[in-house]
């Protein structure tokens, strides 16, 4: 068990922490945007850094003061940091206290053709396989890796965290892993703590921070681009019903016993993908909330569109101009190239967009 | 040659640069292959007779040798550790370590002789425990450690600072101590750089007159033999054993990098 009790460390301007992180035999996936802190915060566990204030300890042993080389934090860098002058071979080897561990962790990570090579004869994937062989055969009691992925092509980038999955899976020793990419954090992490500023600003289990983030800079840096004000206009039971921009979406929340009152401002988000795109019709569907508005721009991301719609007053019937209304908001929906297809859209559409009431996130 | 295309565009710097090296590189040449060219084989061979010559010679490369590998053992760790931290006392020690490069060697001979000079509290302790550092090998050895090192210093510092420290990071996260990362990770790439700069070190050492001659004009060393040589009997005289210099220097630079290979690698 790693644990991180209000660790800081102070560089120039930047503050880091403190910050209080537990981690079992499991992996936490460190997300954050480049200057929160992710690799001061692995550089003050692996003692690379000094910390200015808190504690650091491994199952038990106080780290502080303890020399990196005796910490048994193995750390795997962004770009490998393999030594140039020797062979792949020799990479793992300097690490391992078991020579038979090369051949083992060769096979496991499947670099058994590219041992005799130098580093700089390896592709990035390669490099990174290696990198991982290499700590791993130092036989740490912590792996912490810092965004090992980032700079390889999306193909081998995909496939390799594919594989480092079922590989962390296998370890049972705490597992940091940092990194910028929301998909790589949720794909890799059993738990997912958000960094903002040096500070952690939401830890919890992947799904619930993806779908409950806590704070609008957790909600926009896990996806969830739609953060929006939403007045309080109606308190139920199960329900709070929101003036959102010019329309109206309700929410799954039990305002009386959150306190909430009616005229209250709070802040909602919806992820882009729980938005479903149709046609603007009349009548409507009560068991969706619906927005209306007018797509703006429509970008072609490959496996998914971005559709930016900004909305209207919600009336179907209504030709009125809609750009620069006092209370549009625009709000970004991604959805598979087929419905771009079934519904023909094309910039300055109008559309509706409906969410279930489930999918209406209240931030606080 | 420059395609006409390329001269279309505007001017060939790369064949311009090639010009401009090759010229210099001529400027180089040329003299050491006249000097050599006009001092028959004989007259030069005949010199290796002299005993005040081959004294000279064994002076010169001994006395590199060993101001050359103080220089390393000193030098090598001062650069590291100049490498490895920054800030302002980083650069001000960085200055004093060239200092003894801008200095007229005579003047370096003149702030040596003030400090371990025969009339110094140094000089006289030392002469009294029998080892006189004037007009001594030791002499020899403080003169040319004093305007060589340096090269050592600065070259291998800038050796050190092209490792990247996130390797010797990677090193020591993977259990390794600073000492064990420095003998197997940072000195291993270093040492091309970490090498040029003892090979530069010998041949200054090799080729230092100035400051040894204030302090030690005996035993000679090769450039005072060649000075003496001029002085006593004219250029004639001096030049086949300038030819004598230039040969040992090439050899022995030579053979130094032929042992170069990493002794730690």
């Amino acid at each position: 068990m790693l644990e991180l009790d209000s660790l800081g460390a102070r560089y120039g301007d930047f503050t880091f922490g403190p910050v209080d992180l537990t981690v079992g035999e499991e992996v936490l996936a460190v997300l954050g945007p480049s200057g929160s802190g992710k690799t001061t915060l692995l550089s003050t566990v692996a003692g690379l850094v000094g910390a200015d204030g808190g504690t650091v300890s491994l199952d038990g042993r106080d780290l502080t003061g303890v020399p990196p080389e005796d910490r048994r934090t193995g750390v795997v860098f962004q770009d490998g940091a393999l030594f140039p002058h020797m062979t792949a071979r020799e990479n793992v080897a300097y690490a391992a206290t078991d020579p038979e561990r090369v051949q083992e962790l060769a096979t496991l990570l499947e670099i058994p053709d590219v041992l005799d090579r130098r580093p700089r004869a390896l592709s990035g994937g390669e490099r990174q396989r290696v990198a991982l062989a290499r700590t791993l055969a130092a036989d740490p009691d912590a792996l912490l890796l810092d965004e090992p992925l980032s700079s390889l092509d999306a193909p081998i980038r995909r496939r390799l965290r594919l594989e480092l999955h079922d590989l962390f899976a296998s370890l049972d020793i705490p597992v940091v892993y940092v990194t910028h990419d929301q998909r790589t954090a949720s794909a890799l992490g059993d738990r997912i703590a958000v960094l903002h500023d040096g500070r952690v600003e939401q830890v919890g289990r992947s799904a619930d921070v993806l779908e409950r983030p806590a704070t609008p800079f957790v909600a926009r840096f896990t996806g969830s681009e739609n953060v929006l004000d939403a007045r309080v206009v109606e308190v139920g039971a199960d329900r709070l019903l929101l003036d959102v921009g010019d329309g109206q979406l309700s929410t799954t929340a039990d305002g009386r016993e959150a306190g909430i009152d009616l005229g209250e401002t709070l802040t909602i988000s919806v992820h882009p993908a729980r938005f479903e795109l149709g046609r603007r019709s009349k009548g409507t569907d009560c068991s969706r909330n619906r927005l209306h508005g007018t797509v703006r721009r429509l970008v072609n991301e490959g496996d998914q569109y971005r559709v930016v719609v900004t909305t209207s007053d919600g009336n179907p019937d209504s030709d009125a101009p809609l750009a620069g209304a006092a209370d549009a908001v625009e709000l970004t929906a991604t959805v598979p190239p087929t419905t771009v297809d079934r519904l023909a859209l094309q910039v300055d559409d109008r559309v509706s967009l409906s969410v279930s009431a489930d999918d209406v996130h209240l931030i606080g | 040659m420059a395609s006409r295309a390329e001269t279309a565009r505007g001017p060939d710097w790369l064949a311009a640069a090639t010009v401009l090296g090759a010229l210099l590189l001529c400027y180089y040449v040329l003299p050491v292959l006249s000097l050599v060219a006009s001092q028959p084989p004989e007259t030069v061979i005949s010199r290796l007779d002299d005993p005040s010559v081959v004294g000279a010679m064994g002076t010169s490369v001994a006395a590199s040798t060993v101001s050359t590998a103080i220089g390393a053992t000193f030098g090598i760790p001062l650069a590291y550790r100049l490498a490895r931290s920054e800030g302002r006392r980083e650069t001000l020690l960085t200055a004093l370590v060239v200092l003894p490069l801008v200095l007229p060697p005579v003047v370096s001979g003149m702030v040596l002789l003030t400090v371990v000079g025969p009339n110094t509290l140094i000089g006289e302790l030392a002469a009294t425990a029998g080892l006189p550092l004037t007009r001594s090998f030791a002499g020899v050895v403080l003169a040319q450690t004093f305007v060589a090192s340096p090269f050592i210093v600065v070259t291998a510092k800038a050796a050190f600072e092209g490792v990247d420290d996130q390797l010797e990071a990677a090193s020591r996260s993977l259990g390794k101590s600073r000492a064990t990362t420095i003998r197997r990770v940072t000195l291993p790439i270093a040492w091309p750089g970490v090498l040029a700069g003892v090979t530069l070190a010998f041949a200054r050492a090799m080729g230092e007159f100035g400051a040894t001659i204030m302090l030690a004009y005996y035993p000679r060393t090769m450039p005072v033999q060649i000075w003496v040589s001029f002085s006593t009997a004219g250029l004639s005289e001096a030049f086949p054993v300038a030819v004598i210099l230039l040969v040992v220097a090439v050899v022995s630079l030579v053979v130094l990098n032929a042992l170069g290979t990493n002794p730690l690698d």
